[in-house]
């Protein structure tokens, strides 16, 4: 009905479409940089080393699938909801250890990796998704979308602005279909929360969602839960404040966990957030390569914002040695660019994220943005006041 | 002099730099103004000679460099392209910081990107430093025909304010140079090179050239 059916199974048949890639003997020889489409359909371009890499985890994809399905088959198709069951008291304690069990499993289990097959699914319900829009009418989404059709405000203006402008040349995003589906979902929401309207950076992971989603209702429900329950308040609001707290508390951890690089950067007047503001409102769809992202998502829509923590700094933590030995700034944003664009093995990344930059809890994330919460609103008060004074000023 | 942080080439506190950096100046530049204003193109044809049509919308900022040689210089423009949406604006202080010049680009089609343009030039005159080149571009000439701020009124405009003004084209490449070179040749530490080429001359803080209110787009 809103053009959800024609691209149902859209990111198989781009998977199916997709040949085992062998680089030819002369490509090799040469160190070609080669053009291709990866699982997702994004065309990516890299060297034969790139190519190897896609391959061998195309094959890690295609084993991790074969876990999942041995355990449906003993566990039952929704085996990894039961966790959620764990949070009822009323349980027989046989049944809780077997959830904790499940749990202990789930987090590992993720951790490696959703089969894309199977990401829909295990998104929607561990996500909250599938909660939330149970608590509104079956019709909601597609009354909300007849709703706000025809209608014209600042936020469809600037939806209408970027829907070209979300990656451009993709097979599927960039068609009048591609753009039609991305704007209700964009348009939807805007609609549905006015404080967040549309934020630009949004359109990247809306687009995404779509990607992996099929669905757009299910794109659109994934895109609720993620700005209302899954990252911090107001990241994508007027002055982006959630952003800036984030931000902050960014910077403490790096000094923290990664002091040599922290110390060297500031020594370079180099503020991390040039580079980390991108990475945390597009949830790094524009800077990592598109299997590697949507590893990261797994793990952000089971365990929380903090992921996005844990990925930033190995993304400093892997290239430390480098880094130190920079001298500008440009050096820097360079070191940092190609090691995003390049990181095709999840697992690359993921290693250092969660076994060499030691735990975090939500709980003191937490804390540590509330401590930083009265000296952002501070600061965004002070630069308001400046330009109010600016405008005074012309009165006069 | 001021605005020295800027050229972090020549800052004390800063790591040498290898090769023959005497002649090599960094200078820090940012783009602001309005959403589909043309900024993110405008850089990309200064650095790599391309264009696209649809230029992914800018998150955040994004950088990219390159040098330019001007007389006996060489200028490294350390460029920081910004996010246009209103909301971004409260990141804009973490880029001008520090910056040598600031390109502010307004669409010649839309009246509305020429006052989110001014509303710039005064947030900068206000809180930048006060040695910030500050350069409006008026991009978009190819579309002449839905031409919408008139060259005059925009020209007026940043004589008033002592802006370079300059009017582009990103599609078909036109003044895209002219716009860095301007700016690299006003480059005081530019300038001091220049001078500094006649013995005992004495050197002011801001030359005469550099005060004047500029418009090279005639």
């Amino acid at each position: 009905m809103y053009g959800t059916q024609s691209k149902r199974d859209l990111a198989l048949e781009l998977q199916s479409q997709i040949p085992i890639l062998r680089p030819s003997i002369h490509s090799r020889r040469a160190n070609l940089t080669v053009k291709f489409q990866d699982l997702y359909g994004f065309t990516v371009e890299g060297n034969v080393d790139d190519v190897n890499v896609l391959n061998e985890v195309r094959e890690k994809v295609r084993e991790q699938g074969r876990v999942w399905w041995a355990l449906e088959a003993s566990k039952g198709a929704n085996w990894y909801l039961q966790p959620e069951v764990s949070n009822g008291i009323a349980l027989k304690s046989s049944l809780k250890i077997s959830a904790v069990a499940n749990a202990i499993t789930l987090k590992r289990l993720i951790r490696k990796g959703i089969p894309p097959v199977l990401r829909p699914k295990v998104w929607f319900s561990l996500s909250g998704a599938a909660k939330k829009k149970s608590t509104v009418p079956e019709s909601y989404y597609n009354d909300l979308i007849k709703a706000v059709e025809g209608k014209v405000t600042a936020a469809t203006k600037q939806i209408d602005h970027d829907l070209p402008r979300t990656f451009p040349g993709h097979p599927w995003l960039d068609t009048p279909e591609g753009h039609a589906t991305l704007r209700r979902v964009l348009v939807g929401y805007s609609f549905r929360d006015s404080d967040v309207g549309y934020c630009q950076g949004l359109n990247y992971v809306a687009a995404l969602l779509l990607l992996v989603m099929k669905t757009e209702e299910d794109a659109f429900w994934m895109l609720a839960v993620l700005l209302e329950n899954v990252l911090v308040n107001d990241c994508y609001t007027t002055n982006l404040s959630g952003c800036h707290v984030e931000q902050r508390v960014f910077k403490d951890l790096l000094t923290k966990k990664c002091p040599r690089i922290a110390a060297h950067l500031e020594a370079l007047e180099f503020d991390v957030s040039l580079v980390a503001t991108e990475w945390f409102l597009c949830l790094f769809s524009k800077s990592l390569p598109s299997e590697t992202t949507l590893r990261v998502w797994d793990i952000l829509f089971y365990e929380g914002a903090k992921v996005l923590f844990h990925v930033a700094l190995a993304i400093f933590k892997m290239k430390e040695d480098e880094l130190l030995l920079t001298h500008h700034v440009g050096d820097v944003i360079n070191i940092l660019q190609r090691t995003t664009h390049h990181l095709f093995d999840p697992d690359d990344l993921l290693t250092v994220a969660f076994d060499k930059i030691g735990s975090m809890t939500t709980t003191t994330l937490s804390k540590q943005r509330k401590k930083q919460e009265p000296a952002v609103m501070a600061e965004l008060d002070q630069r308001l006041r400046r330009l109010n004074s600016l405008k005074v000023e012309e009165d006069k | 002099m001021a605005g020295g942080e800027a050229f972090s080439s020549n800052s004390p506190a800063k790591p040498p730099i290898l090769g023959n950096s005497s002649k090599t100046i960094n200078a820090k530049l940012v783009l602001l103004g309005d959403m589909g204003a043309g900024k993110s193109s405008l850089v990309l044809r200064f650095v790599k000679d391309q264009f696209f049509d649809f230029q992914e919308s800018t998150i955040g900022a994004a950088f990219f460099s390159r040098t330019v040689g001007v007389n006996d210089a060489s200028v490294k423009f350390e460029i920081w392209d910004t996010a246009g949406q209103e909301r971004y604006h409260s990141l804009a202080p973490m880029y001008y910081r520090g910056a040598a010049a600031a390109i502010i680009v307004y669409d010649i089609t839309s009246t509305e990107s020429f006052e989110r343009a001014k509303k710039w030039v005064e947030e900068l005159h206000k809180q930048g430093n006060p040695n910030l080149i500050i350069t409006l571009a008026g991009n978009k000439t190819d579309l002449e025909d839905k031409r919408k701020v008139a060259a005059e009124e925009a020209r007026t405009y940043a004589e008033e304010r002592r802006l370079v003004f300059i009017e582009t084209s990103a599609k078909t490449a036109t003044n895209v140079s002219k716009l860095f070179y301007e700016i690299a040749k006003r480059l005081p530490r530019v300038q001091a090179m220049q001078n500094s080429a006649t013995p005992g001359m004495v050197l002011v803080d801001r030359s005469p050239e550099e005060t004047r209110p500029a418009s090279c787009c005639s």
